[in-house]
């Protein structure tokens, strides 16, 4: 019996029947589906599982009551009917649970769907070979019928589903393959049948597509930018770091698409017409431009400055201001639309429904980088990962801890941290706008007779700027050694919280500057705010250089040469991403002033991204806390989002509409605000007939306050709804959960009753297994034991045959009490047999009971149970069901019919087994009684199910 | 053998390309590595029957030094003596699992295969044990204690065993994934 040690554990519906309510369907999808344990595996290899397979078979070989059914000539359409019967009620009860399931997609249903059939197989035979207990062509049988289940389910999807569902099954290639097969071969047979021109046609066309769809994938794939490099850095820095590059790569790709844009509508139109552009003769190109972006660029199409206001007449009309209206406001529209979307998406996976409690045991876990390639690198994140899971174990400990006192000081802490911070930010925005007036007054009007000093004056303010950026946020994360938080992450907060503000205070003051200084005072002004942002651009990428080489080359060589206690530097991923998007806000900003400023970044990312890759290779090392990187970047984006690109959006569109455009240059010349352009436009729009609904657009939608205003009101009345369904789902959620727990409960306490039950017959097992061990095992040798036990074997099957008669004979038994008579009638016979074995010990000279199954053993049953129901025949149905209804009442003292006392019968009957099988027996422990058990159990469960599905 | 590449035709290609999560371009990747990995010169390469033995498939980069290489390759293999050697499929089957696109419900189900050491269908606690022993130990002096061990999977337990048998199933598990945002992007191999 030792082969039978783990066979309860092993059996899957172990751990499947507590799950049997609520998600069944997913229960125990593992096995099978690939070859460690699927049935249908081949024996005969040094592998443990088919080594078990081998004992098994063994142990079944000599099995006396299975030999005994399969030469009874009653009992074959028993089994078939056992099958027949589970088999065919499986796809109704799958699809009824599929259709109360709303929300899942329908690959996902497949998916599970048939990890449910092979879990519901699997647990028809526990021990994962199933070929001892039925004839192989039967299994071969349901093998086949759950796969013909299957593709009848693909043949019902469209192509592209169908694709998909195939790729999502969790089998081997050649299983798909054949699935698939199947599915074909039915579709062309289909086909061939109703050979029609449109569905031939049809076919044609979305194959193409699909072809189409994959080139492109494929060519978008080999287009992607870095990603040998990517898979460098992520071998070695893991996903954290990897967050840093992903992001700046992003960041690269909406200047492509901005400069492609504004290139595209505002400077090719323009140069097609008017090609070289009008420069003063007393301006030369003198070098500094590069750096100050004055003088010589001031006349180029660089900026606002250098666009006209004319309606190009060529072939086509082109009106300038209208295009360099309309092309911002496109690529800004556009700008919004892609972060929210991408915002929106990451937010729902990462925060929605992720787990609140940071730093768990399994987040550590399941956050292990398949990723990683190094060798050292893997070593140091088991490294930093043991001490994490240190941590977390001593953090759990500790939180209870903390006393008041502590409390209060780290409040205070806390306090004074975020008081110097904030004051530090103001502080510096405050030096920046004076610097900002400062400057104003110390430099000429007249930019075109500058000397060259004057020029580099003017990168008197970018470099204030930029040396703050650079070493403010070092301060902020000096208070962070004495500012301790409870987590790291609050930590990382709180970080980027003030480097945050930091950042928009500085750019706050600065635009205030502009808009309300330089838009009144400047001539030129738009090309003026241009240059600045040029300027502290070109500062900005001078300081990340310096940064990285000072940041993270400097604290390398103190760290390994000096003092290395510090250690080598890590990547702080946070502060660069910082930098990154407020260089981002600075392209945001200028694109109004300065069209092609997106080039400038697309060259600055581009140089950054080596730069950095350089500098973490050479410098850093991997980061010791592997912390929730896609949670980061999430954040990141929603930075991204909304204090920076917002307040770029309202600095344009406020630019746009309540500043009134320079008199002497620009496209926007000569009117009140640059809106005014559509205004024109519309205007001449009048003249034309056909246009009317474009100038009814105009003024009925665009201009009107009550549009906006039940926008507005939709838009929050949508927010509401959807934040009501939140609601109730979460609800919905914490109710199931609380389903499952109760369900766990009660399983503990069947299991302790049993448990006691068992203690109250002590050895009870063990003299059994002694005796059988003496008697021996061969049915022909027609001992008590072995007898005894096929006899409550007998009993069972006899009640199982009634049951199936009267079903099959019309007999108008109520469905549901003749399944649960059944299978009471099993649980009876199996207590039978275990009773009888100990009665049997302590009379060893035993009763002889008959070994034809119609004979009943009624004498025992008297003896052992006192109460039976009278020594009828068994034969005749209403008395095996009287007989069952009273043992059920004596078994549980209950009344009800319930599925859930089906299902604890079941659970009781397999934990019986299981104990049966558990008792150290000795190593000839008889395979009867742990076989006529188990088939018991698999019927009390195969009758669990049936009646489970009859009550849906 | 890097002149194998034609052996595999335009309709195998596609054909898998239906089949896995793969593109194009990562199929014939995929092939020319596993060429290159395979040195059985008696016979030529065929994507179905050849096999890599388990010893030289944990040599390729990309697995070397990753803790689970064995388990991973036990897994994905179809072999039916159960030495944990891949076929060509069997490998396309293994990056289709860790490529890019492939789903969380496929993840997460061959993630669980992995981690359930004995093939159980449940994470018990020699299951965690091990799957934590793989993640950190490096030495037998830098090993968590026994009582920590204990204490973790307590605590994994008590995180995750929402019906309170003592294992982690299946449907327990995916749980916990979806509520990992990290896994998603973690749980990956590219050639």
């Amino acid at each position: 019996m030792t082969t039978y040690n783990n066979s309860g554990y092993l059996n899957p519906a172990y751990h499947d029947y507590e799950t049997l309510e609520i998600d069944r369907r997913e229960a125990p999808a593992w096995l099978g589906v690939r070859a460690p344990q699927s049935p249908t595996a081949q024996p005969g290899g040094d592998d443990a599982s088919g080594g078990r397979w081998q004992e098994e078979r063994q142990g079944t070989d000599e099995s006396i009551p299975l030999g005994f059914i399969s030469t009874q000539p009653q009992n074959p359409p028993w089994q078939h009917n056992l099958n027949h019967t589970t088999f065919q009620i499986d796809p109704d009860a799958h699809d009824r649970s599929a259709a109360s399931q709303i929300s899942s997609s329908m690959s996902a249903n497949m998916t599970l769907r048939w990890r449910g059939v092979s879990a519901r197989r699997l647990s028809l035979f526990p021990t994962g070979d199933p070929s001892h207990l039925f004839p192989e062509d039967v299994i071969r049988n349901e093998l086949d019928n759950e796969e013909q289940d299957l593709v009848k389910e693909l043949i019902g999807l469209s192509t592209v589903d169908r694709i998909q569902a195939v790729r999502a099954l969790p089998m081997s290639v050649r299983e798909k393959k054949h699935v698939r097969s199947q599915v074909l071969a039915f579709k062309s047979s289909k086909q061939s049948q109703q050979r029609g021109c449109c569905a031939d046609c049809s076919e044609s066309v979305s194959w193409t597509f699909r072809r189409f769809g994959s080139g492109l994938k494929a060519a978008g794939q080999a287009l992607e930018l870095w990603q040998g490099t990517m898979k460098e850095i992520s071998g070695r820095f893991g996903t954290s770091v990897l967050t840093y590059f992903v992001f700046l790569k992003w960041l690269l790709m909406f200047n492509v698409l901005s400069f492609l844009i504004n290139f595209g509508f505002i400077t090719v139109p323009l140069l097609v017409y008017d090609p070289s552009p009008n420069i003063p003769p007393n301006v030369s190109f003198r070098g500094l431009e590069i750096l100050t972006g004055v003088g010589y660029f001031n006349y180029t199409v660089m900026y606002y400055g250098g666009h006209s206001n004319e309606t190009f007449a060529g072939q086509v009309t082109y009106n300038m201001q209208l295009a360099y209206f309309l092309t911002i406001a496109i690529y800004m529209v556009l700008c919004g639309l892609a972060l929210i979307v991408s915002m929106a998406g990451s937010f729902r996976s990462n925060y929605v429904v992720a787990d609140p409690s940071s730093d768990s045991a399994w987040q550590l876990l399941c956050s292990w980088d398949f990723n990683m390639t190094n060798e050292r690198a893997v070593r140091q994140r088991k490294n930093n990962l043991r001490v994490q899971l240190k941590e977390s174990l001593s953090e759990n400990a500790q939180r209870k801890l903390l006393t008041l006192s502590e409390e209060l000081s780290r409040l205070c802490v806390h306090l004074a941290s975020w008081f110097l911070s904030t004051i530090l930010a103001l502080g510096c925005g405050a030096s920046v706008y004076y610097l900002c007036l400062y400057e104003a007054q110390m430099l000429a009007a007249d930019a075109a007779s500058w000397s060259l000093l004057e020029e580099a004056k003017t990168l008197l303010v970018p470099f204030v700027v930029s040396l703050i950026n650079l070493c403010v946020p070092l301060f902020y994360s000096l208070f962070n050694k004495f500012d301790h938080y409870s987590s790291h992450r609050r930590q990382i907060y709180a970080l980027v919280v003030r480097n945050v503000f930091l950042k928009m205070f500085i750019l706050g003051v600065l635009c205030y500057y502009w808009m309300d200084v330089v838009a009144q005072n400047v001539s030129c002004w738009e090309s003026v705010v241009g240059q600045a942002l040029y300027r502290l651009v070109i500062v900005d990428f001078l300081f990340l250089m310096l940064g990285s080489f000072f940041g993270e080359f400097l604290s390398n060589v103190i760290g390994t040469r000096m003092l290395p206690r510090i250690g080598v530097p890590e990547f702080d991923v946070a502060r660069n991403v910082l930098e990154l998007i407020y260089a981002q806000t600075l392209a945001w900003i200028g694109i109004y002033f300065a069209p092609l400023l997106p080039v400038l970044q697309i060259f600055k990312l581009f140089l950054l991204f080596y730069l950095k890759k350089i500098s973490l290779t050479h410098n850093c090392q991997p980061p010791q806390r592997t912390g929730r990187a896609a949670q980061m970047q999430t954040i990141f984006t929603a930075l991204l989002f909304f204090p920076f690109f917002v307040g770029a959006l309202s600095i344009v569109a406020y630019t746009s509409w309540s500043l009134t455009p320079s008199e002497n240059c620009g496209p926007f010349r000569g009117l009140n605000n640059s809106f005014g352009a559509v205004a024109v436009w519309i205007h001449t729009l009048e003249d034309i007939s056909g246009s009317q609904w474009v100038i009814w657009i105009y003024q009925k939608i665009i201009k009107s306050p009550i549009f906006y205003f039940i926008v507005t009101l939709i838009i929050l009345m949508f927010i509401y709804v959807f934040w009501q369904v939140t609601l109730g789902r979460k609800e919905l959620i914490a109710l199931l959960r609380k389903q499952i727990v109760k369900e766990g409960k009660d399983k503990m306490f069947l299991l302790e009753k049993l448990h006691s039950l068992q203690t109250s017959h002590p050895n009870a097992t063990n003299k059994q297994a002694n005796q059988q061990q003496r008697i021996g095992q061969f049915s022909d040798r027609r001992s008590p034991g072995s007898q005894s036990n096929s006899s409550a074997l007998v009993q069972a099957l006899l009640a199982r045959q009634q049951f199936e008669g009267d079903l099959s004979g019309g007999v108008p038994v109520p469905a549901d009490i003749s399944t649960s008579s059944g299978l009471i009638q099993a649980m009876l016979a199996y207590q039978r047999a275990e009773d009888l074995n100990e009665d049997l010990y302590r009379m060893p000279d035993g009763r002889l009971s008959s070994f034809a199954p119609l004979p009943p053993p009624t004498r025992p049953r008297d003896e052992d149970r006192g109460t039976a129901g009278g020594p009828g025949d068994p034969v005749h149905a209403p008395g095996a069901l009287e007989q069952a209804m009273q043992a059920r009442q004596r078994a549980e003292g209950a009344d009800d019919l319930s599925s859930s006392a089906v299902m604890m019968q079941v659970i009781q009957a397999r934990q019986q087994e299981e104990r049966l099988q558990w008792t150290p027996g000795p190593p000839h422990n008889p395979a009867p009684s742990g076989s006529s058990a188990l088939i018991q159990a698999m019927l009390a469960r195969q009758q669990a199910q049936n009646e489970f599905d009859d009550g849906y | 053998m890097g002149g194998n590449t034609s052996q595999l035709s335009k309709e195998n290609v596609s054909e898998y390309q239906e089949l896995t999560f793969l593109t194009k371009q990562e199929i014939l990747l995929a092939y020319k590595r596993f060429s290159e990995l395979y040195e059985d010169r008696r016979s030529s390469l065929d994507p179905r029957t050849s096999r890599i033995p388990l010893q030289k498939m944990t040599e390729l980069p990309e697995l070397r030094s990753n803790p689970f290489k064995h388990r991973i390759c036990r897994v994905f293999s179809t072999s039916e003596v159960k030495d944990g050697s891949l076929s060509f499929e069997d490998f396309l089957d293994l990056l289709s699992a860790f490529s890019d696109s492939a789903t969380l419900e496929i993840k997460s189900h061959y993630a669980f295969c992995i981690f359930d050491d004995d093939n159980d269908g449940t994470l018990n606690r020699k299951d965690l044990e091990k799957l934590i022993n793989h993640l950190t130990s490096e030495s037998e002096d830098t090993k968590l204690t026994r009582n920590e061990m204990e204490q973790l999977i307590n605590n994994i337990l008590e995180e995750s065993d929402i019906d309170k048998d003592g294992t982690v199933n299946l449907s327990e598990f995916q749980h916990v994934i979806s509520r990992s945002p990290d896994f998603v992007s973690s749980f990956k191999i590219v050639l």
